[in-house]
Formats: C-alpha cells, structure tokens, sequence
C-alpha cells in the first residue's frame, strides 16, 4: 500500500491535481465574468500579476506575509471594478471582436508597464507554507502543506462563490443581471452594479490562482500567460457558462498534462490539449457542464 | 469647373460598367509606382518594404475573415507558418521552381489547412472559436516538432539559395550599387507585386456575390439562412480564404528572410496581426497597407522616440515602452475609432466630400 | 456621387502619402563604397551582432554582447587597433520569438538584412542556435564571416559548407564528456540520470556522456514551451521518477529557468542527488533570482560544472581588468559598481570581444574578409581569458576545446574543482578526455597593448 502512495501513478495524480486546482481557479475566474457580462477577459492573467506585484511589493517594507496577500486580493478586486466601469462599460453591443481587442491590448499594456516599473527580472517570493513534500518511509507522497493549501483555496473559493450564487439574494441579483438585464431593471436590480461586482468577483478569483502560481515560478510581468491558455481550454472545455465545468475539466487538464509529461512526451502537451478542446466542442459544442446552446434563433 | 464634374461623371460610369477592370488599371498603376519608388531607396527601406508587404497579405486575410465574416481567429500566425514551411520544404527538394509557382504553393498549403480548422470552426461561435484558434497558435511548434523529418525539427529550416535578383534585373542598374542592394530591391519588387495581384483579388471578393453573401452571414446569420445561404459553407470559405492569403504571406516572408522557422509564427505575432488589423482598419484595403508599414517600422520609429526623449537606452522603460504604446494604441483605437486609421481617414474624407457636394449648386449645368 | 471618388482617392492617396512620408525616414543615398572592404574604412571598422535585448531571454543574456562592447569601447579609447575604432552595432532580435515582451516584431532575418545594410564587415558574437542556423546562407551568400557564434551547437563547427562560421563556445558534446570523465572518476558505478532539453542542447549533451563512456539509466527531455505554458511544477513528475529510482547522480542540460526549475522541486521532494549541470545553466547569479532566499541553504551550492574560463574564485588578473573595462562603459552598464560581482555573462562577452580584438591586431593594417579569416585559421590566440588558447584550423571551427571542472560554492560564486586541471577533447565519438599539461586556470596573459 505504501509503495503505492509514493509509486510513480498515484503520485503523478496527486502532482497533476496540484496544478489542475490552479488552471480550475483560472478557468473559474474567466467563466464569473463571462456570465456577467459575456466577454473573454485575455488580459484576466496580466491583471492578476499586477495584483500580486503590487501586494508582493510590500514584502521588503517589512509588511507580513498574509497582510500582503490580502493587499493582493483586494487590489485585483479593485483593478477588476476599475476595468469594468472605464473599459469595458463602453463596450456593450459592440462587435464580438472589439472586446477582444481591449483586452488584448490592455494586456500588452499592463505586461509593459509591469516591465517598466519592476523589470523582468524574476523575482521569488517565500510562503510561510513549506512546499517540501510529506515524505513516507524515505519517499515524498506527493502532497506538500503548500498544495494542501492550493487545494484547500480552491475548494473555499468554490464554495464560497457557489454559496454566493445559490444562498444569497446577491447572488440571486447577479444571476438575474446576467441572464435577463432588462427584466431585472425592471425588477428594481441595479444591473450595472451587478456586473462591476462580477468583475471584482472574477478577478478576486484570478488573484488568488496567481498568487498560487507565482509563489511556486516567481513574479515576473508575462508569468500568467501560459497558465491563462489553459484556463481557458478548460473553461471552454467545461461550458463557459458554468462554473463547475470549469473546475471539473481544470482538474481533469491538469491531471491529464501530468501523466502526458511522465509517461510520454512534454512537447505534445499543448498539442493534446488543442485536441481535446477540439473533439469536446465538436460533440458538444457548448460544452461539457453547460445547459444552454450557443445560438438562439 | 463644370468639365471637371463632367470627367468625374464619366469616370464614375465607367468604374461603375466596368470595376474589375477599373481595379485592374488602378492596381497596375499602384504597383508601378512602388516598383520605381523600390528602385530609389536604400537597401534597409527596401528589406522593411518587403516585411511590410508580406504582413500586409497576412493582415488582409485576416480582414476578410472579421470583416467580411465576423470571425475571430487568433491563429493567422501559425497559418502563415504554415505557407512558409511549405514554401522551405519545397524549395529544399526542388530549387528551380519559378517564384510565382512557390508563392502558390505557399497560399495553397495553407489554404488546405485553413480547411482542416475551418470545419470544426463551423459549428463553434465567438470566443470557442477564438480559444479553438489560440490553441491552435500554441500547438503550432508541437506540430512542426512532430513533422521534425520533413521540417528540420527544432533548427530552422533554410531555402537552400537565398533569393537573388537574377542576371536581368541586375543588369539594368550601375555596377556602383552594391548587390545586396540589388537583391533587397528584387525582393521588394516581387513583395509588391504580390501585393498588388493579391490585393486585386480581393477587392473583387469583397464586391462579389460571394462577399456580399459572408457579410450577411455577419451581420444576420438567420435572415441569410432563410434567403438559402449555407452557413457553415460561408464561414468555411472565409476560413480558408483567410488562411490562403496568410499562407501566401508566410511564403512570401520565407523568400525575403531566408528561412522558415517555428518561433517566428508564435502566439505572440498572431496577436500582433489582429492588433495591426485593428489599429490598420478592418474591412479596408489600405487599413491592411498601413498595417503592414506599421509592422515593418514599429522598431524604428520606438528606437527614434527613445532617443529622442532621452530615456536610458537599454533601461526598463525603454524595453517596455513599444508596448506601452502599442497596448494603449488598441485600447483607444477600439474604444475611440473603432474603424482604425484607414477608417478614420475615409470618415474625414467623407466630411470634406459631403462640403463639396453642398456647395454644389444641382442647377449648373455641365 | 463625387464624394466616394473622393473619399477612395483620399483613403488610397493618404496610404501612399503616409508610406511615402515613412519611406523618407529611411531614404539613404548609396550605401557602401564600391571597390573598399564592406564595414571598413581607413579610421573605423564596423561588427555587428543579433542578441536578445528584450524578452523571456534578455535576463542575462542581454550583457554578453554588451560587455563585447564595453571591450570595444575599452580599445577605442585607447587609439583602436591600427588606427581604426570599432563600432560594434548590436540588434535586437529577441531570440526570433515575437512574443509579449518583445520590442516590436523582431527577426534575426530582418536585423541581418539592416545589419548587412550598414554594412558591416562581420557579424560578431551574434547569440542562439536557431537564430544563427537561420541567416548562415544569408550571410554566407554575401560573403560576411559570421564570427564566434554565441552557442555550443556543433552547426558552428562545418568548414566544408560554411567556411567562414566560427563558433567559440565549447561544444555541448565536449562539456558533456569531460564532465562524463569526471563523474566516472568522482562517483564510480553510480545511478547517473539525465534531464535535458528537446533540442540540439539535448542531444548533444547526451550523446556526449555517452562518447565519454557514461550512459545515463533514465533519460528525460523537457521542451522550453511547456515550462513556459506550465510552470516549474511541470518537472515534478520528472523529478519524482529519478527520486523514486533511486538516481544518485543526475545531469542538467537545462537553461537557468529549467535549472531553478529542477532544484526547487528536488528540495520540495526531499531529493538530494549530486548535480552536474550544464555551463548553459548553472551561473549561481542567474539561477537563483528566483530561488533566492526561498530556500535554505541554496540548492545549487555543491553542485558540478564546467567552465572554458576563470571561475569567480580564481585569483585571475583579468578579473580587475574586466571590472575596469566595465566601470569605463556606463552607457551598456549603468549600476555596476567597483565591487559588483562579474557574472558568467559578463565574462563570456569580454572573453570573445578579446578575442575578436586580437585577431584584428594580428590582421594588420589592410585587411579583407579573406584574409581575416586566414588570420583567425592560421595563428594561436593565448592572450585572451580562455583556459586553453584558441587556435582555430580548417578541421576546428569549433572554438575552445576544453576547460575545467567547477563547482558552485556560494550563491554567486564558483569555484575551481581540486587545483583546476584542464582538460580538453573534442565532439568526435572517441572517448579522448585529456589533461592539458602546464595550463593555469587563470587564462592567458594580458597583452601590453590591451592592459
């Protein structure tokens, strides 16, 4: 038995759930404020770095370690409203590709000036969480105190956020807004607000996965990119409308990458993934966990 | 005064009874132009002319697969790699093939390829499609890694000949110019004047039953439906359209560099061809011109604004300010001129037409 | 009706004013003299170079061609060589990958081409194996020597094709089988395990442990993209498997990112193998920006490698020289101090810049690209920092052969293994490590005319 839990299988399931959790909390982040306000956020990641460079920063003044990331959070929550209120507000009813562009744009912007004010130089950050591995008879199990903490995020941020939507009448407001804006006008809920509060939902989210990834590969300004990439296979993967599909299919991408790195071939990672957003959309082409079609007619 | 309306009013007729051919004249006439200008420039502005020109293709491939069709792809650039390995692979195993026939072959392979996405892109909308392409971006290099036996794996894979102008051209200058001169200027020429044949085909496409069907298949896919337009037809022909013209720029783009080379095609270029596109003028002809100078000067014009404003050379801030300004350059073309600078330009053009027209009293007589 | 005609002639009139207006920016007239050297004249000879300036491999790599520069500088200042200054004319190319965080849309074709515009005699120190495999029939075909190219390809090394491509670094196979040589001796019928990237570094690397008479158990090649997609992370399962086979001895052929990669998640995973990384990536400076301070005591510390230059411990002269040279060109190194640390960049690019400055000494006063080359082919280089003279010949366009064994003593420093033997080999099959008698790990003396 326990030469099974440090075997070379079970381990890479427990490594790749580890990375999944991360590409979970992005793909999740993406879907919150494609309900809200049906838009791609590209620059999601850089926004996300820029969150966690600002509350990282003050670490060398001495500030501790968990006032820090709570600086973070709030600081993507805020950078989030900002976006949505200056940007994309004006954006609504415009071609699907102006969107699109904005947000391609705003995330070359903010990767730039991130580079201009911290430079590119990777800069490492220490936890109070040890990510040395448990070890069992002189073998890591492949779970440290920093991915229990990983998965223990996720699992409160899931939570939280599904309590939200199902429990509260907040929640209730925000579903209204996104699927029926004018009705809820109507109803007396301030729509606009709704989808400011989306935004700053989705990016409190997407700070808490950066801050996860970065604390494992360091802070530099285009660190996010890659990882979005794969945030968004699974949320397409998973429906973009729905937030569990994006958390099932992050966690399915990440155990499926580890086990492809081991056992087969690390170049094909990105290829396989292209695949497999392929063949789901082609069977499905809303995804796997969304209940609703693509088109109206 | 009068005469001159008067020849406008005939011309107009005649553009409008004859406008392939008033293209056709309009384009002989361009490319000329540009041929003599090439003759008369230095070396670097010839060699920037021929990248311009290659990403210009690219970029009005990309216009007619947004503009005309309202599809968003984020993988023109793999497209274009495509059109470029084939071109390398091809000339690497038969090195006498007339250019024109290789640039064929280029926008032919990616135009196959353009097909292969374009299928499963039937049945995807918005940001699926846009994230199917992303993929598709990012697994270009796991594919031309795969195919390491025909495309030289990791290294690049070199035309076995640079381009050289031949025996003909050359002779036709002063033997103080240098040859490298000579040759840039050739490639110049050839860029240019693919330009101008595929610029011609698509003003055509863009005019023709078949463009008229895509843009409504854009703006209203259930009324084209019902007048029997085949959707996934339309947005498969724009696929593949799209994809011939960026292949043909990727062809083109391996005769003036040399040599083909996955990294060149990445993510990162796809997105600068959307931006270009953007900042260009989508739907336009000339907003794909501009973005292809834009592309071919942005280096130079950064280099010149940072030596100018005295930023430490090499600093952070330097490294960092091109896209300081491209970034901010999308943002508030989308947000403030949604139809980019070739938009822009034909929406001032057209306040200063629409004077002329006031003023014009509809009594004179001609 | 006039307005549309209007409108189109003002669109197309105002495209081709605003390419015009562009064009004028780069309107010259006539470029190079007919008839003289390309890139020389009677007071000054221009190089040239493509380097990553900006991008994922600027950190680092950006110095190297700079610190060539602050040689140049340095040379100039003190007269030239035989009456001519260098201008040594650096451009970006973001290691051929347009990426976010790149300047504009660069390519190591098109900085050629404005290089060869300008002209220049040679290219210099330009950095990266596919970049440099892509121009070498574009230079090649215009009859520019591309000079000691910043790689341990052995694509450098071909006299028959290129006759006028020179490489400089040792080549990953010789740095493998002196290294293989050495683990051999230190860590005799050990498990020896071997991560190394999917290209040509890969390769090499492995194949030159294996002419070195080691062939590793597990072999493993990462790929630099899914490090980038992935994160560190994405070593883990690679890491876990050597761990959980009992590897004793592992080998990195991983740039600096892949080996912080790998020694992070080792300490995560509680495995402690001896490590022999790679010259590529192991600087203890660039390795550890990110785990800097993450993790103590540094990981790399203990860990082996291999160096064709003085190590940072040595007490060798030019050390001082390469501080002074680099104090002297505050526009390539704004914040380096007297007691700043000289990274293994650094080093590199002063090491090659002195090179290319001797052999121009040796060329003479009139000199064309032909017989520049027949100067580098036909005479030994001794006065430059390098362990083992260069001497390159029609079989060798390789460059260094050799050099010594190092081991990371601090997180910044490295030193010396034993009293530094140098060794030296070559990239054929044949198991063929030997010592160098006589050499000093200080590299070659200073010439008078440089100090």
């Amino acid at each position: 038995m326990d030469a099974f839990l440090t075997g070379r299988a079970f381990s890479d399931l427990l490594f790749g759930i580890a990375d999944g959790v991360i590409i979970s909390l992005i793909a999740l982040s993406l879907v919150l404020i494609w309900r809200s306000t049906h838009i791609l956020n590209f620059a999601q990641g850089a926004m996300a770095m820029f969150a966690v460079y600002l509350g990282m920063g003050l670490l060398s003044y001495n500030v501790g370690f968990w006032w820090c990331v709570l600086v973070s959070i709030v600081a993507g929550v805020v950078l989030g409203g900002l976006t949505e209120r200056l940007l994309v507000r004006r954006l609504y009813g415009a071609p699907e590709i102006n969107p699109i562009v904005v947000m391609v744009g705003l995330l070359l912007l903010l990767e730039a000036v991130m580079g201009a004010i911290w430079s590119s130089t990777p800069r490492g950050i220490t936890t109070p969480v040890s990510s040395n591995y448990w070890q069992l008879h002189g073998l890591p199990l492949g779970l440290s105190p920093f991915t229990m903490l990983e998965i223990g995020a996720a699992i409160a941020v899931a939570l939280g956020i599904g309590a939200l939507f199902k429990f509260t009448k907040l929640g209730l407001q925000l579903r209204a807004s996104a699927v029926a804006p004018e009705v809820s006008r109507l109803l007396g809920v301030r729509v606009g607000r709704m989808l400011t509060l989306g935004w700053m939902l989705s990016l409190g989210v997407g700070t808490v996965a950066a801050l996860l990834f970065c604390s494992v590969n360091g802070l530099t300004p285009t660190q996010m990119d890659g990882i979005f990439v794969y945030g968004f296979a699974a949320a397409a993967i998973g429906g973009l409308e729905s937030p569990t599909g994006a958390l099932v299919s992050g966690m399915v991408l990440g155990v499926m990458q580890a086990y492809m790195g081991d056992y087969y071939n690390s170049n094909d990672i990105p290829f396989a993934t292209l695949m497999l957003l392929i063949i789901v959309l082609m069977i499905r082409p809303q995804g796997v966990f969304s209940k609703k079609i693509t088109r109206r007619v | 005064m009068s005469a001159l309306f008067r020849v406008g009013d005939a011309l107009r007729v005649y553009r409008d009874r004859h406008p392939v051919l008033w293209r056709l004249i309009w384009t002989v006439v361009l490319v000329a132009i540009a041929v003599y200008m090439t003759t008369h420039l230095s070396a670097t502005t010839d060699g920037l002319l021929a990248t311009g020109a290659c990403m210009s293709i690219v970029i009005l491939g990309l216009s007619f697969l947004t503009g005309a069709s309202g599809q968003v792809s984020l993988g023109n650039a793999a497209f274009m790699g495509v059109g470029a390995y084939a071109t390398a692979i091809w000339a690497n195993h038969h090195t006498t093939t007339p250019v024109a026939v290789v640039l064929l072959i280029g926008a032919l392979s990616g135009a196959a390829v353009g097909l292969l996405i374009g299928l499963p892109a039937t049945r995807l909308r918005g940001p699926y499609l846009a994230g199917m392409t992303l993929l598709f971006a990012i697994s270009f290099e796991g594919i031309v890694l795969f195919f390491g036996s025909w495309t030289g794996g990791d290294a690049p894979l070199q035309l076995p000949t640079i381009a050289v102008a031949p025996q003909w051209f050359v002779d036709r200058f002063s033997s103080s110019i240098p040859l490298f001169t000579l040759n840039q200027m050739w490639l110049a020429d050839i860029a240019i004047v693919t330009v101008g044949v595929s610029f011609f085909f698509m003003a055509n496409l863009f005019r023709s039953r078949t463009g008229r069907a895509m843009r409504l298949v854009r703006d209203n896919d259930v009324a084209a439906e019902l007048v029997g337009i085949s959707l996934p037809h339309a947005r498969v022909l724009a696929f593949v359209v799209s994809a011939a013209y960026a292949g043909l720029g990727g062809a083109l783009y391996t005769l003036v560099t040399g040599n083909a080379s996955y990294s060149t095609y990445s993510l990162g270029l796809s997105i600068t061809i959307l931006s270009l596109l953007v900042i260009g003028g989508i739907g336009t002809l000339s907003g794909a011109l501009i973005g292809g100078v834009i592309f071919a000067y942005s280096t130079t014009w950064i280099d010149w604004i940072v030596g100018k404003t005295g930023i430490t050379q090499g600093g952070n801030l330097a490294a960092n300010l091109p896209n300081i300004i491209f970034g901010g350059l999308l943002v508030i073309t989308m947000l403030v001129a949604p139809y980019g600078i070739a938009g822009a330009i034909k929406m001032g053009a057209g306040k200063v037409s629409r004077r002329f027209r006031v003023t014009r009293m509809p009594m004179a007589s001609g | 009706m006039i307005g549309s005609s209007v409108r189109r002639v003002a669109t197309y009139g105002a495209a081709i004013g605003l390419s015009a207006g562009l064009l004028a920016t780069g309107l010259a007239v006539g470029t190079a003299s007919a008839g003289g050297v390309p890139g020389v004249t009677a007071s000054k000879i221009t190089i040239g170079a493509t380097v990553p300036l900006t991008g994922i491999a600027s950190p680092g790599y950006s110095e190297v061609g700079k610190a060539a520069r602050a040689v140049f500088n340095y040379v100039n200042s003190k007269g030239g060589i035989n009456g001519r200054t260098i201008s040594f004319v650096l451009k970006d190319d973001c290691y051929g990958t347009p990426n976010f965080g790149c300047t504009g849309t660069p390519n190591t074709a098109t900085q050629t081409n404005a290089l060869l515009a300008l002209p220049v005699f040679a290219t210099v120190g330009s950095l990266g194996t596919p970049t440099q495999d892509s121009v070498r029939n574009l230079l090649k075909s215009n009859g520019v020597p591309q000079l000691f190219v910043n790689s341990g390809s052995h694509d450098w090394n071909n006299p028959g094709t290129y006759p006028n491509l020179f490489g400089w670094q040792p080549s990953y196979t010789v740095e493998s089988k002196i290294l293989a040589h050495y683990i051999k001796a230190t860590y005799p019928n050990q498990k020896v395990c071997y991560l190394g990237q999917n290209d040509d570094f890969g390769t090499d690397g492995y194949q030159g442990l294996v002419y070195g008479g080691l062939t590793p158990s597990i072999k493993t090649m990462y790929s630099v993209t899914s490090l980038v997609l992935g994160g560190a992370s994405y070593f883990t399962p690679f890491i876990h498997t050597f761990q959980t086979s009992s590897c004793k001895v592992v080998f990195l052929d991983t740039i600096p990112a892949a080996t912080a990669a790998a020694l992070g998640n080792a300490h995560s995973l509680g495995f402690k193998p001896h490590w022999v990384i790679s010259s590529v990536g192991s600087d203890p400076i660039t390795v550890n920006n990110v785990l800097k301070g993450k993790i103590k005591p540094d990981p790399e510390i203990g860990a082996t490698s291999f160096s064709p230059l003085p190590t940072a411990a040595t007490k060798s002269p030019w050390k001082a020289w390469i501080t002074k040279v680099l104090l002297k060109d505050k526009a390539d190194f704004p914040s380096f101090k007297a007691s700043s640390p000289i990274d293994g960049n650094m080093e590199y690019g002063a090491s090659w810049g002195v090179l290319f400055a001797e052999v121009l000494k040796q060329a003479g006063a009139s000199f064309t690209q032909a017989s520049f080359v027949h100067t580098l082919l036909t005479n030994a280089f001794p006065g430059t920092p390098s362990l083992i003279p260069l001497q390159y010949s029609a079989s060798n366009h390789q460059g260094q052969i050799g050099g010594l064994v190092d081991t990371i003593s601090s997180a910044t420093q490295t030193k010396n293994v034993g009293s530094g033997v140098v060794y030296k080999t070559d990239s054929t099959p044949a198991n063929n490590v030997t010592v160098v008698p006589g050499q000093k790990p200080a590299g070659g003396p200073i010439p008078s005319w440089l100090s």
